[in-house]
């Protein structure tokens, strides 16, 4: 196929393509540049501040002195307590304001060194909240603020912190620590060698308050994030088990979290997602993909994508945990993003061995897809035309048949007119693989009639005008090879003037075949 | 090359005579300017000449040279030296932005190119101020160097449009993004204010428009990939003001001209772009504002004339309507009755019409007017994106269109009854509009395969169609003729055999016609027609039917020929091809006449093949026409020779390469008549077809070996008699064509009928030397598709000349030489052969060496006795082993560079199967178990111990199946 180098470097990442059994499914391509508004569902577990009261147990900002920055740093740095303490509330009011929290003011005020050393002070519980709570607020801004944060050698506090009775003392320190791994994946590991993950951990028990349990899963889910590196497989290995405990709850910002965590850890090549099957996670994962929460169902969603893009055993594990039941009602999902995802795994699921393919079509999966190629939103129209392709390329003849039986091939012939030129040469793919299906029923001549009656051909043949290169010479072929007019079909050798000279040549050598 | 005035004076004066018309001047200037362009300042110095030359010639033509030089020599090919030094391209980037937007418009638009080929090579990383660069020329104010900067951006982005993502790509357009979006926009919104302000200055306004189609044109490259952030926060400015732009209009901005489309329409054109693109891929960000955009673009077509110079736009802004109108969540915008009636009424019949443009074309450019009206090249008329509407609309509202339009259809054949002199546009817009409405699917192979079930087809034919094909004048109202037989045509599956019976004779008689159209369609429906198939597989339209009308058929098609424009209409000669394939037996009365007329315009056409179509039909139909008439009396082949051969030899000696090809099939039809022998006539012409230059082309290989082969099956004693010196030629005919991997194949079907037909002494010499060339092949470079052929032929060979001959041949080259074929080719491939007459060969020849080859017995060979069995039995029962090695899929593609004529393939002059073992073995099973039993009574109980100690289980079981079948025992 002349469309081979292109859609290859997508198709090679599908596992069972280009003759390489140790090629993968389509990873998640987030790697990638994005023109697009981040996604608001995800940015924002990133970092968090804290604007609002934690409880009542402690002096809420409403009764905080409102104090000028000079008076700030004058009680802060002041050798009284008592000064100390309210300098920090003070500035933790300041920086819990919603809108432009003045974070760069107290760090250029030199304040974090003080309020790092303020940390460790166990005899003033008051002094070590208020500290830790100015330092979560500075450590949720840019990075260049955690940086500041971590640079003032907060990261050993915060681990030591974690241990406080004070309960609210130690979510603190949950919370700034979430922060911090939030940054990106070296201070990720700066805090997993320091020996983060078995201190949060200790703080998991039964009686443990709910709220608490939030702030720790969504921590946890920050140490599992970032790839570029991955967390180290030790650190990954110690928080599973807790994280899979905390999958079988049922407050949803937990779930919501854990399920985060789980699809970082699953977003890797097959021997990560291996270590989350392992678990035996996966039919959980499942059941949540049809929480009602959106916020839930999309980190499950986005886990189960994950897993079926990896090898067929581990695909075939989500397969088996009925997966395929509920791919079809996210197919149908309100939310453009949710069916999207949906048809992404779906597309996964299609580039594997033949009996997954038969299993995706017993489970009724054709018909939602042939819909939302007909009428789904443009991200979701780009995997469902995936799916088309990979289940063409590794289907069985009848397969394949039974897909343009579904209206598949109408549909994808409809798409040809997209404005995305690689969106048209995977469906030239499929098209292709179409065609050689049928010539394996010695049908390529029914094939090119319907594909005429469809529009297909006006349409390809317009596709020689494409100033995309690639796409122009997979058109070319498919005319040339499939709809030429029905019937016009379409070492040197010495030589003299007259004809051409029978010799052997002298050298003598052995043949050896 | 110095930066001074002497160089420059000296490139002046030769950039002078480049201009010069006399080659003689012209071309050693163009020589001496190509020797000194790698000198360091010669790119400078042409600058310098475009910016500061006294002569406006000399200026221009220096910028033309500088565009050329920088797309010839900027980009930097690995392992190939840098052709522009790193000062002069530091200097060129420094100063050509300046430059350009100084210059003169005509000046500026080369330097334009010339950025952006730069641009292409050198954007970002090399270049990374340009766009700082252009984007503070904004900030100028003045229109003109604006304009510059935004053509030069629209240069340099426009391959968003058409180029996959990468990250590669999306980084550059990123930081396209955060340095020029919002200055762009800034642009955009300062640019329509002005617009206001200069709403009475006409020459002012045009600058701006023309500013506005580049802004929007760079909002479709920037938006394309996907949608920015910074367009999404700013979706609500950019759609606003392209929504005002859309219902905007001026009275100083409409042109005159009829032809060219106006500022305006380009413009807005560019916005019904935009909006298609945001409705199609960003639809959930574009729904709040798409159904405004609906109401402006329908009343945009409402008001919009029927000027040729609005086609582009009416299209454009169709095909959105009809994008929009097949998406569910759409559909309520269209549903209501009066919606609906109006689209249909202002929207889609106006643009239907037949228009004065297409009357004009109808009589004086009809290869264009059947082109865009019969085979579909109509992509951006308006009567093809109304047609695209009505199907969008049909998707949901089949049923109220169906009735609007039949009061449509109605009232304007009513209004053509009235008057037919007058309104017989009307009816061309009825049938039009019938057509559209009906056709739900379609072929070139069957017309209509599906139709709209609310329209009487065969209602409409009878009451409207019929008539005008049946009124006796046929050059009255050629435009409805037209219509009326391309309605038989396209719904040709639709009508009942009987109608179509009674639309024959009609057509016939409109091949008189003198309106080109009018006989072109004419010819091309009776062709179809006649493609039709019935039941039983057979034609829909019987030679007996056509009996009362052939005599008139065969007339009027080669009367059609004369008529004037039609010398070489293709779609008659297909015709005539057609109507020769149906009638079979009943044209023989006529080929003596029919035969001078086809050679004589054979010899016409090849003064000059310009219609390569029509050329291949004509060919096509001279071998139908020698096919059926020696049929039924193979001696008339003389006759035929007689009459083609002139033609032939002239083809020939003035070696027209087109017709090459097709007088090699047609010979080989016509040798192939002969009973065995050659007529002299042929072998005067075989030392000719040995020539080396007729098998440098591709496209005569497959008809010349055939012919060849032709000439070893009738003649293969002739040549060993009369032609022996001109054996060495034709095995190095062989020689040439096993030394590609394109063209082996056809050396091996030479090679096997030399094999097959030339008497075995005048070859014997060259056997040895045959081997030892497949051999070296073998050795240097082995595909699948040569050993499939290697074997067929050793195998054939084995049958000819006997296994010990094939065993003696092969160890004479290279001592155990058989041993290694056996093991390390005959083995492990004979399952990749394929075809029935090729498995036989194979079957037999390995059955004899199996059973007639004594080394097999007794030397070390015998080892390989039991393996060779094996594989044979593997052959029989196995399914073909139809893999191939990943490298070898592109071998044809690569081996064959340069080539330019296909192999023009003639249906009619097909060969027919040839098995060269033929009756005397029907079953090679049973061959087999009969050569073991007779070569086990010659030497008892060796065959049933070599069987019983390693032939496998299953093989043992098939070939005890063999044994019974032949009804023979192993002793």
């Amino acid at each position: 196929m002349p469309t081979k180098n292109v859609v290859d470097a997508r198709i090679s990442k599908f596992k069972n393509k280009g003759k390489d059994p140790a090629t993968l499914r389509e990873k998640r391509i987030s790697a990638c540049v994005e023109l697009r508004k981040a996604n608001k569902d995800e940015n924002f577990l990133k970092r968090r501040n804290i604007s609002v009261d934690l409880s009542s147990d402690y002096i809420s900002n409403e009764m905080v002195a409102s104090l000028v920055i000079e008076d700030i740093i004058k009680d802060v740095n002041s050798n009284c307590r008592e000064s100390q303490t309210r300098g920090c509330q003070a500035a933790r009011k300041l920086l819990s304001q919603e809108r432009n929290p003045p974070l760069k003011e107290i760090i250029d005020a030199g304040l974090l060194g003080r309020f790092v050393s303020f940390l460790s002070m166990d005899d003033e519980p008051n002094l070590q909240f208020e500290a830790a709570w100015a330092l979560t607020n500075i450590a949720s801004g840019t990075s260049w603020h955690t940086q500041q944060v971590v640079e003032h050698g907060a990261v050993p506090s915060f681990i030591a912190l974690l241990a406080s009775p004070m309960l609210h003392i130690s979510e603190q320190a949950v919370w700034a620590l979430g922060n911090i791994a939030g940054d990106g994946a070296s201070y990720r590991d700066i805090l997993i060698e320091c020996n983060v993950v078995p201190a949060l951990l200790a703080r998991i028990s039964p009686d443990t308050p709910v709220g608490y349990l939030r702030n720790l899963t969504w921590t946890l889910s920050n140490l599992c994030r970032n790839k570029n590196p991955f967390p180290p497989l030790s650190a990954v290995l110690q928080m599973l088990p807790s994280l899979i405990q905390l999958l079988h709850l049922s407050d949803k910002d937990i779930l919501s979290d854990a399920c985060w965590a789980i699809s970082y850890l699953s977003d890797g090549d097959n021997e990560r997602i291996d270590i989350v099957v392992r678990t035996g996670i996966v039919p959980r994962l499942v059941e949540l993909m049809s929480h009602k929460e959106i916020s839930v169902m999309t980190p499950a969603l986005r886990s189960i994508g994950n897993i079926v893009s990896g090898s067929d055993l581990q695909t075939q594990v989500a397969v088996d945990a009925e997966v395929l039941k509920v791919i079809p009602v996210l197919m149908k999902h309100k939310k453009p993003s949710v069916q999207k995802e949906a048809a992404w795994a779906l597309s996964n699921i299609a580039a594997g061995p033949c009996r997954q393919i038969q299993q995706l079509i017993t489970c009724g999966l054709l018909p939602p897809l042939v819909e939302q190629l007909r009428n789904g939103d443009f991200k979701t129209q780009r995997e469902a035309v995936w799916a088309v392709t990979n289940f063409t390329s590794g289907g069985t003849v009848e397969q394949v048949v039974h897909l343009v039986q579904s209206g598949a091939l109408e549909a994808i012939i409809n798409l040809l007119q997209v404005k995305d030129a690689k969106v048209i040469l995977v469906i030239l793919e499929a098209i292709n693989n179409i065609f050689m299906a049928a010539e394996k029923l010695g049908e390529t001549e029914k094939l090119s009639l319907l594909v005429e009656e469809l529009g297909g051909l006006d349409r390809i043949e317009m596709l020689q005008n494409h100033d995309n290169e690639l796409v122009y010479q997979a058109a070319h072929t498919l005319i040339e090879k499939y709809f030429g007019d029905g019937d016009v079909v379409g070492v040197k050798v010495e030589s003299t003037e007259e004809a051409f000279v029978f010799k052997t040549s002298d050298v003598k050598r052995t043949f050896e075949f | 090359m110095e930066l001074n005035d002497a160089n420059l004076q000296t490139l002046t004066e030769f950039l002078r005579k480049t201009l010069d018309p006399d080659p003689a001047v012209r071309r050693p200037a163009e020589k001496f300017l190509e020797s000194v362009e790698g000198n360091q300042n010669y790119p400078l110095l042409l600058l310098t000449m475009l910016e500061k030359s006294q002569d406006q010639v000399i200026r221009v033509c220096a910028a033309v040279t500088f565009k050329n030089y920088i797309k010839r020599n900027w980009r930097i090919v690995e392992d190939e030296p840098n052709k522009v030094s790193d000062a002069d391209r530091t200097a060129i980037k420094a100063n050509i932005v300046n430059l350009m937007l100084s210059s003169p418009e005509q000046i500026q638009k080369q330097l334009s190119d010339a950025i952006s080929i730069i641009g292409r090579e050198d954007f970002p990383q090399k270049w990374p101020d340009l766009l700082t660069e252009m984007v503070n020329r904004f900030r100028s104010g003045d229109f003109h160097i604006i304009n510059g900067v935004l053509r030069t951006a629209h240069s340099l982005f426009k391959r968003y449009r058409h180029e996959f993502k990468s990250n590669e790509l999306w980084t550059e357009i990123k930081l396209v993004l955060d340095t020029f979006a919002l200055p762009l926009t800034e642009l955009f919104k300062a640019t329509i204010e002005l617009c206001q302000t200069h709403a009475t200055d006409v020459n002012a306004l045009k600058v701006l428009f023309s500013s506005l189609t580049l802004i929007s044109k760079l909002f479709y490259s920037l938006n394309f990939q996907d949608l920015p952030e910074f367009f999404e926060d700013n979706m609500e400015t950019w759609m606003t003001n392209f929504h005002g732009l859309l219902t905007l209009d001026n009275k100083l901005l409409q042109t005159n001209d009829e032809e060219e489309a106006g500022l305006l329409e380009l413009l807005k054109s560019q916005i019904c772009d935009n909006a298609a693109l945001y409705a199609q891929k960003y639809d959930e960000e574009f729904q709040p504002y798409l159904p405004r955009f609906v109401t402006a673009i329908w009343n945009l077509l409402v008001s919009t004339g029927q000027e040729v110079k609005y086609d582009l736009l009416v299209s454009n802004a169709i095909q959105f309507l009809a994008s929009v109108c097949e998406r569910p969540h759409y559909k309520h915008l269209f549903e209501d009755q009066n919606t609906l009636t109006s689209i249909c009424e202002k929207v889609i019949v106006p643009n239907m019409e037949f228009r004065s443009a297409d009357e004009e074309a109808f009589e004086d450019n009809s290869e264009e007017y059947i082109r865009r009206d019969l085979e579909g090249s109509d992509i951006d008329t308006r009567r093809r994106a109304a047609c695209d509407l009505v199907r969008g609309l049909c998707k949901f509202f089949e049923g109220p269109v169906t009735a609007i339009f039949s009061g449509y259809v109605n009232s304007m054949l009513g209004e053509y009854a009235k008057s037919p002199g007058q309104n017989w546009k009307h009816k061309d817009a009825a049938i039009y509009l019938v057509t559209s409405l009906a056709s739900k699917a379609q072929t070139q192979k069957h017309g209509i395969t599906q139709a709209n079930e609310l329209v009487d087809l065969n209602e409409f034919f009878v009451n409207h169609i019929l008539s005008d094909l049946k009124s006796p004048n046929v050059n009255e109202f050629p435009v409805l003729k037209a219509d009326a037989i391309k309605y038989v045509m396209i719904f040709r599956s639709q009508l009942p055999k009987e109608q179509l019976l009674q639309a024959v004779p009609l057509l016939i008689s409109h091949l008189q016609a003198e309106s080109t159209v009018e006989h072109t369609y004419a010819a091309h429906a009776l062709e179809r027609l006649f493609t039709m198939r019935g039941p039983n597989n057979s034609t829909l339209i019987t030679p007996a039917e056509m009996a009362p009308f052939t005599e008139q058929l065969l007339n009027n098609l080669f009367k059609a020929l004369a008529l004037p424009g039609s010398e070489e209409n293709e779609y008659i000669m297909k015709a005539i091809m057609r109507s020769f394939s149906l009638l079979q037996d009943a044209i023989v009365p006529y080929i003596p006449t029919l035969i001078g007329q086809l050679t004589h315009k054979l010899l016409l056409v090849s003064k000059n093949p310009s219609k390569p179509h029509f050329n291949h039909y004509l060919f096509e139909s001279l071998c139908l026409s020698v096919r059926i008439t020696c049929k039924a009396n193979p001696t008339t082949v003389s006759s035929f020779e007689e009459a083609l051969f002139p033609v032939f030899t002239e083809i020939l000696q003035n070696d027209v390469q087109e017709f090459l090809p097709y007088v090699f099939q047609v010979m080989s039809l016509l040798l192939e008549i002969h009973s065995n022998s050659i007529p002299s006539s042929y072998m005067a012409l075989f030392p000719h077809l040995l020539q080396p230059v007729l098998w440098e082309r591709t496209g005569n290989i497959p008809p010349l070996v055939r012919l060849l082969q032709a000439y070893l099956e009738k003649g293969g004693a002739s040549i060993a008699s009369s032609a022996a010196d001109k054996i060495p030629g034709l095995l190095g005919v062989f020689q040439k064509l096993i030394a590609s991997k394109a063209n082996d194949h056809q050396g091996f079907y030479l090679i096997n009928s030399i094999i097959e037909y030339m008497p075995t002494e005048s070859i014997t010499q060259y056997r040895k030397q045959i081997y030892i060339l497949l051999f070296q092949r073998l050795q240097g470079s082995k595909t699948t598709k040569f050993i499939k052929s290697f074997l067929v032929f050793i195998n054939l060979y084995c049958v000819k000349y006997g296994a010990i001959a094939l065993q003696e041949m092969f160890d004479s080259i290279q001592p155990k030489m058989f041993g290694m074929v056996l093991e390390k080719i005959i083995i492990p491939e004979v399952q990749k052969v394929s075809g029935p007459v090729e498995k036989k060969i194979c079957a037999v020849g390995i059955t004899k060496i199996l059973t007639e080859c004594p080394s097999m017995m007794d030397t070390e060979y015998t080892k390989l006795w039991t393996p060779l069995l094996q594989a044979l039995i593997g052959f029989f029962e196995l399914p073909e082993d139809d893999s191939i090695p990943d490298d070898e899929h592109f071998i044809d593609i690569e081996d064959t560079p340069g080539y330019q004529t296909a192999f023009s393939q003639l249906a009619f002059a097909g060969k027919k199967e040839h098995d060269p073992i033929g009756d005397a073995v029907g079953n090679p099973k049973i061959l087999l178990a009969q050569s073991l039993h007779k070569l086990s009574t010659a030497c008892p109980g060796r065959v049933p111990s070599m069987l019983s100690t390693s032939l496998n289980a299953d093989a043992l079981q098939f070939l005890q199946g063999y044994l019974q079948a032949a009804t023979v025992q192993l002793v």
